[in-house]
Parts: structure tokens; sequence; C-alpha cells
């Protein structure tokens, strides 16, 4: 009898727990990175500019109740800090590759559509730009433009738009060939309104992935260029600042003024990466199905 | 089985990993044991100058220059002495000086320096137009062999720094390729130079002066973090380091704290905006002309709070360029950290806060200005931002910027800068503050003016006696009723004094240190002959 109840017991254990198919865990790991991120923007607001004033009392300390992060050289809160200087880069992120993924759209549509001489042109501008190491080009971007925000904002924008130009062409390219584009153009409309009614909407999936996808790419190479020196003001809260600023407390002890931020900014990377991967899944009709 | 030697394999190469680690620090404490006795140092001082060690376009003007000597020097009591010189003269007007030079003095190749190498000397370095000013000498010309005249333009008192900084180069070897490989009569003699890696010097056998205790110097160039990296694994004798690195103990090694006179301040345009200089830039700004704003900073910052903070309590208030030269008005000191003087001194000037956003306006204007730093230099943005956070009570908004020294001389005439500056040439102080020098380079550049400290410090040029010069530098900076310290004008905030810091040997003396200036060259090295192991 006792046995039987355990084994029953052990059966409603199992079912309290959802059975979760590929489609439920997906959605659960967006949610769960989506939230990860809203938090990072919404404490970022909360948090008030007085713990990252300079106060020569509070400084060197390592981490506590107070300051889970630990506290910088002048006596600045790191958590504030680092929460700052993530939201801070998720916003040039989102700009940086909702651009770069405008570029990318307009130039495959139009290597697609707009015939022989603009594709060959838009495939030799891909070549041309995947030919160069890219985080050379935007160190150069970003020194011409005079540095700052605007510098890491278009240096990415110009540099990441070349692959998922090659995919957004591709896929035009294969849709052209569509039966119902086909029967479109019998019916005599006009390239442009068969590019925006036909062509367009199946371009959705590819557009929203693309652009969480670029995003890590962004994040980091906003990280990477403010820790070489060219991108923003090294007094912002910007995680590559505070990066490239810790390494030269790491000799003396300091570790949490890398540790931390370090750790935050993979999670973040990490977490739209998923987002990323995971909308795939969901999205594209290959996989949906699995 | 392959898994069995994958572990295997791995378990040996951490067993080597840690043996290497082990074998090194063992080779490093017996590197350390022979060093103590020998007659070679290892320093890793300062940073390497870009145009080479050619004293006629600028080398050794902070500090010494090590392979040359020069005609007179500062002792550590900051007075002028003879070194190549046994006796000079100025003539009644300022306009003639007359060296006598001695007689026993070789080059490190073996001929004699004579009036010839001077005049050579002079003559190259006032061709060069490079930071060498030598713009007020009308001619140098050599009486006999050991004999030079000096014939200036026009009574300068400073012109005896010029005597102290101009190392003397030999004519006979001085060619394009001189500053790669420099010949010269001082205590050292010119080795080796690899580009940005180190510099080998070897005692001058023929040095005139007292012989040298160490036969061997090498120079290694490395940035902060590597040459306190270095300290403590025991490689170099002597590093120079960041206040943040201080407050480590390190086994075999002392800190030497040596006072200078490398400040850091703030520069505040002292002209309303509106022109433009003959490039182009912008000139003046509303905020910063307005006398108020520029006191008001002046009481309100805590100076002993910047120094114990932002540096580690190794430094010193500043007040003004050249605390404690000679040349320093020990009346230009004055009392900060005072924010209820400051705000009754803004609300006399009419500024008061209308609203509530915390920010004092007046006429409409309201009182926040940019306050630009160096990007590269994390101390003077450490200064930026802690005077910005320290005047934000009095409602004054300080938007702290960093930028590229490119960018900041676009910038320099129409905000405030973290500038430093600090030599032991009161020309410096002439330059930054003269209003012939508005917009001239680095100097002046917010523009600043008063007919009454412009007389001050031509009477202290035209001196004949460096006593007198000294008494006219300290009436510019504040004579009772004016001047251009804090107490008159405030056309500057001057905030610390940085000390320099270094590392060194346990039981290495490196003899008395002068007060040092501003650390581009090796202020340090500059009594090197005095130099001997406990």
């Amino acid at each position: 009898m006792t046995e039987i109840l355990t084994v029953l017991s052990k059966k409603k254990f199992i079912n309290i727990l959802p059975k979760l198919n590929r489609r439920h865990s997906t959605l659960l790991r967006v949610t769960f990175s989506s939230l990860i991120l809203l938090c990072i923007i919404a404490a970022s607001m909360l948090l008030s500019n007085d713990r990252i004033a300079t106060n020569f009392d509070l400084k060197n300390l390592p981490p506590s109740m107070a300051h889970p992060f630990g506290t910088d050289w002048l006596g600045r809160d790191m958590f504030t800090r680092t929460i700052k200087g993530l939201s801070l880069s998720i916003y040039i992120g989102i700009i940086a590759s909702l651009s770069s993924v405008i570029i990318a759209l307009i130039l495959g549509m139009g290597a697609a559509t707009l015939g022989k001489a603009f594709d060959t042109f838009v495939t030799w501008l891909v070549d041309l730009f995947l030919g160069m190491p890219h985080l050379v080009a935007l160190i150069l971007i970003a020194f011409t433009v005079g540095g700052g925000a605007k510098g890491v904002i278009i240096g990415v924008a110009c540099t990441h738009w070349t692959s998922l130009t090659r995919v957004i062409r591709a896929e035009v390219l294969q849709l052209r060939s569509a039966e119902f584009v086909q029967i479109s153009r019998q019916m005599g409309k006009k390239p442009l309104w068969i590019a925006i009614h036909h062509i367009l909407p199946h371009l959705v999936p590819q557009f929203f992935i693309g652009f969480v996808l670029l995003f890590p790419h962004a994040i980091l190479h906003e990280a990477s260029i403010t820790f070489l020196g060219f991108g923003l003001s090294p007094h912002k809260p910007a995680i590559g600042v505070i990066l490239s600023e810790s390494m030269k407390y790491l000799s003396t002890g300091m570790w949490w003024l890398a540790f931390f931020p370090g750790l935050l900014l993979f999670v973040t990377v990490r977490a739209f990466d998923s987002i990323g991967e995971n909308l795939r899944l969901l999205f594209d009709p290959h996989n949906a199905h699995e | 089985m392959f898994k069995k030697m994958k572990i295997l394999s791995i378990i040996l190469s951490f067993a080597f990993i840690t043996l290497l680690f082990f074998g090194c620090s063992q080779g490093d404490t017996r590197f350390n044991d022979t060093r103590d006795k020998g007659d070679e140092l290892i320093l890793a001082v300062g940073s390497e100058p870009d145009q080479g060690f050619d004293p006629t376009s600028g080398w050794g003007r902070y500090g010494s220059p090590l392979f040359q000597s020069t005609i007179l020097k500062r002792n550590s009591n900051m007075e002028i002495v003879n070194d190549l010189a046994t006796q000079y003269s100025i003539s009644n007007d300022g306009i003639v000086w007359t060296v006598e030079l001695r007689k026993d003095v070789k080059f490190s190749d073996g001929n004699p320096l004579t009036a010839a190498d001077v005049v050579f000397t002079y003559e190259t370095a006032s061709k060069s137009g490079s930071v060498v000013d030598l713009s007020v000498l009308e001619s140098v010309e050599a009486i006999d062999d050991y004999t030079v005249k000096f014939n200036l333009k026009k009574p300068q008192s400073t012109f005896i720094n010029i005597l102290v900084n101009t190392g003397i180069v030999p004519r006979h070897a001085y060619d394009n390729n001189y500053s790669q490989n420099p010949i010269g009569s001082g205590p050292f003699k010119f080795v080796q130079w690899d580009k940005g890696q180190q510099l080998i010097v070897e005692a001058n056998p023929k040095y005139y002066g007292k012989e040298p205790f160490f036969k061997k110097i090498t120079f290694l160039y490395l940035s902060e973090e590597a040459a306190f990296a270095a300290a403590k694994a025991g490689r170099v004798d002597v590093a120079s380091i960041v206040p943040a690195y201080a407050n480590q103990e390190i086994l075999g090694m002392r800190l030497e704290t040596i006072q200078s006179v490398d400040n850091r301040g703030i520069m505040f345009p002292f002209v309303k905006a509106g022109e433009k200089t003959e490039d182009g830039y912008p000139v003046g700004n509303d905020v910063t002309s307005d006398a108020a704003i520029r006191k008001a900073i002046n009481i309100a910052i805590d100076r002993n709070g910047l120094v114990n903070g932002i540096l580690n309590g190794y430094g010193s208030p500043a007040y003004t360029v050249c605390d404690n030269l000679p040349w320093w008005n020990a009346e230009t000191v004055i009392n900060d950290s005072d924010m209820d003087s400051a705000r009754k001194l803004l609300k006399d000037y009419g500024w008061e806060e209308t609203d509530s956003d915390g920010i004092l306006k007046k006429e409409g204007m309201r009182a926040q200005f940019r306050l630009i730093y160096p990007s590269s230099d994390q101390t003077r943005q450490s200064l930026a931002i802690a005077v910005a956070d320290q005047v934000k009570p009095l409602g004054i908004k300080i938007d702290v910027e960093g930028k590229s020294w490119d960018d900041i001389k676009m910038l320099m005439h129409s905000n405030a800068i973290l500038f430093g500056w600090g030599s032991h040439d009161p020309l410096e102080m002439y330059n930054l503050y003269n209003s012939k020098y508005r917009g001239v380079g680095w100097y002046n550049t917010g523009y600043y003016y008063n007919s009454v400290v412009d007389d001050y410090l031509n009477k202290a040029l035209l001196a004949t006696s460096e006593d007198e010069a000294n008494e006219y530098w300290k009436k510019a900076q504040w004579d009772g009723e004016t001047g251009f310290s804090a107490k008159g004008d405030a056309p500057w905030a001057w905030l610390v004094n940085i000390n320099h810091l270094y590392l060194v040997r346990e039981n290495l003396n490196t003899g008395k240190q002068k007060i040092q200036p501003h650390g581009h060259g090796w202020p340090l090295t500059d009594n090197i002959e005095e130099w001997h192991w406990n």
C-alpha cells in the first residue's frame, strides 16, 4: 500500500512540473533573458546619480551589503556604475544594430530586385567590407568621427551589415522566383508594390533575428573600442571604460573592479544571444516544428 | 587506453607548469641577492624622450641632461651654483653676460670643452626653433678659449635658467645623428639606446666632477603598471610609481616621496565669448569670465581632500604655479573648503537660484561650463570629477569631459581645462600670465589680462639680480591689492602638487633631492653622482 502511495506521490510530483516541449522551453528562455535585460534597464533608471558621486571616505571598498560590487578609487559605487554602464551600452547597441539591420535590408532587397548592375555593386561592397578586419575599420571610423557614442554607433552600423545583407539577398532571390510573386508580376503589379507587399513580410524573421543577434556584437564592440580608448569619454559609466580602468588596479588587488562588471557584461551578452537563438527556433519555418 | 593517456598528460603538464613557475621564483631571489653589491643600477623612471638626447632641441629641460653638463646648475636647495663655469658676471644694464669656463673639462671622447663649443651650442639651439626659447639672445661670442660673452636683446633675469638648463654639445662631434648618439662632458656617457625598451649608460671616466659610485645604469622604459610589477619582482632598483600603488608594501623596497611643483590646476577662460583665434578656434567663456565664479570655485575646493582622496596623501595643496620655489609668494595661500564664503561671494555678485534645478543664474545665464581633461590621464580625470562634485552644492554645474590633446588644442581658449605645469624657470610663470602670451601655444590660453600684473612681470624679467626679480615675481602673484593668484583675479584654480613617488631599493641612498619639476624628464637622476649603497 505504502509503496503504491509513494509511487503515486512521485508521479504527482513529476506532474507538478509541466512537461515542457521544445517550444515551451524556448519561450521560457526568451522570457527569462528578456527579464534580465529589462531589470538592468529599469535598475539603471531607478538608481540615483548620488551613488556615483565621488566620496573619498568610501574609496576602494571591497564588496559588501551596502556596495554589492564594491567601490572604486573615487568612492563611487561600482554596482551603480556597472548597471548604468550596461544600460548605456544597451542603448548604444540598440541604435547601432538597428541601423545596421536597416542598411542590410535596403541593400539586400535592392541587390535582388534592382537589376544586375546594382547587384554586382552590392556584392562587391559586401566583399570589400568582409575582406577588412572589422575591428580595424571600426576603430578608424570611430576615430574619424571624433569618438563618443556617435562614433561607436556609426562604426558598428557601417561594419556589421554585410553578412545579413547576403542572407537577405539570397532570401529575396528565392522569393522572386516563387509562384505568388511571378503571378503578381504577370498581373501587372509594379516591382516596388511587389517588394513591399510580397517580399518584405517574408523578411521579418530575418530582420528581427538579425537585429537581436547583432546586438551582442554591438555591445562587445562598444566595450572593446572604448577599452582601447577610441570610444566614449573615460569618465562615462560605460562598461568598456570600467573594464579598461580596472586593469590599472588589478595589481593592487582590487579584483572586484573587473570581475563583476565583466561578469555582468557576459550575462547581458549571453542573454541577448539566447533570445536571438531561441527566436530563430520559433520563427524559422525550417525549425519551428521541432 | 587513450583516456588514461590523456589524464596522464594533463597531470604531467600541470606538474611541469608548476615546476616552471617555481623555478622562476627561485631564479628571482638569486637575482635579488647579487644585485645589491654591484656598481650597476637598473631604473624604471620617467618616460622616453621622443626627440632623443640633444640639448639644443630640448633634452634635459626638466631635470638633468645626464650626458652633457651645463654652465650653471641648481643645488639641492635650489640655489644656483657653478657647473662648467668658474664665475659669471652680468653688466649693469643686464644686457651682457660673461661666463668664465673651467679649463679641465673634456668630452667623453677626450677632446677638451672650450668656449667654441658653448658658442656652437647656443647658436645651434637658437636656430633649431625648438622648445628652447632663445629669442632674447642677440649673439654669443668666444672672447678667448675659456670665456664666453652672451649679448641679449634686452635684459632678462630668467636667462640664467637657460644657462642652468642647456647642456653643452661638442662642436667637433655634432651632426644630424647627435640626438641618437650623444657625446658630452656629463657624469655618464651614452652606450646604447633600444627605442621603446631601454637606455644603457656608463660612467664617463673623463668627468671633471665627483666620480659617480655607479659605473653602469640601465634605464627601462616601462608603463606605470609594468614598472610596479618589475619592482615587485625585484628586477629594478628604482621604479617611479603612481599614487594608486603607493600603499603596497614591497619586500626590499622603500617608498621615497619627493616634493614637486608638478602641479595640476584648472585654467578658466578669462574673457567673454565672442572672438576667435587666428586658427579660428573660439575664445572666451561667459560663465568663467565672471570673477565670482572663478573665486568661488577657488574658495570652495577642498584641496586637502583632493590630496588625500586622489593622491592618497602623496602631494600637497597647490595655490600657484610655483609653490615653494624661491619666487613663490606665500601670501597666496587661501582658506579653502569654505562653502559659506563661496556662497556669499556668488550672491554678492548677483548669482541666484531662481528655479529649483539647483543651478545658479545671473541675468538669464546658467552657472554651467565644461571642464576638459586629457582623456589619457587618470589623475586629471579623477581631479576633474572630484572638483565637479565638490562645487555642485554651490549651484555651479561643471560638465566634465575627456578629450585628446588635439581636441584640447581647439577647445582650450573657450573651456576650462585641467592643465599641469611646474618648472624651475620662472619664465613659465611669465608666459602663463603675461598678456603678450594670450593664445600663444599652450601658454595663457584663457586670454588673462591685467596691466598691473603685466607691469610686475616685465619688471621681474628686466631685473638684473635674482633677488630683485623674485621680489617682482612675488608681487605679480599678489601685491596686497591685485595679482594673478586666487586672492587676486584667480584666472586659475590650482588644485594639487603631485609628489613624485619612487620605489627605491632599501639600501640605495639617492642623496638629497630637490623639489622636482613637472615630470617629463628624469628629475630624479639630477644628482646621480651622489647615489650609493648604504
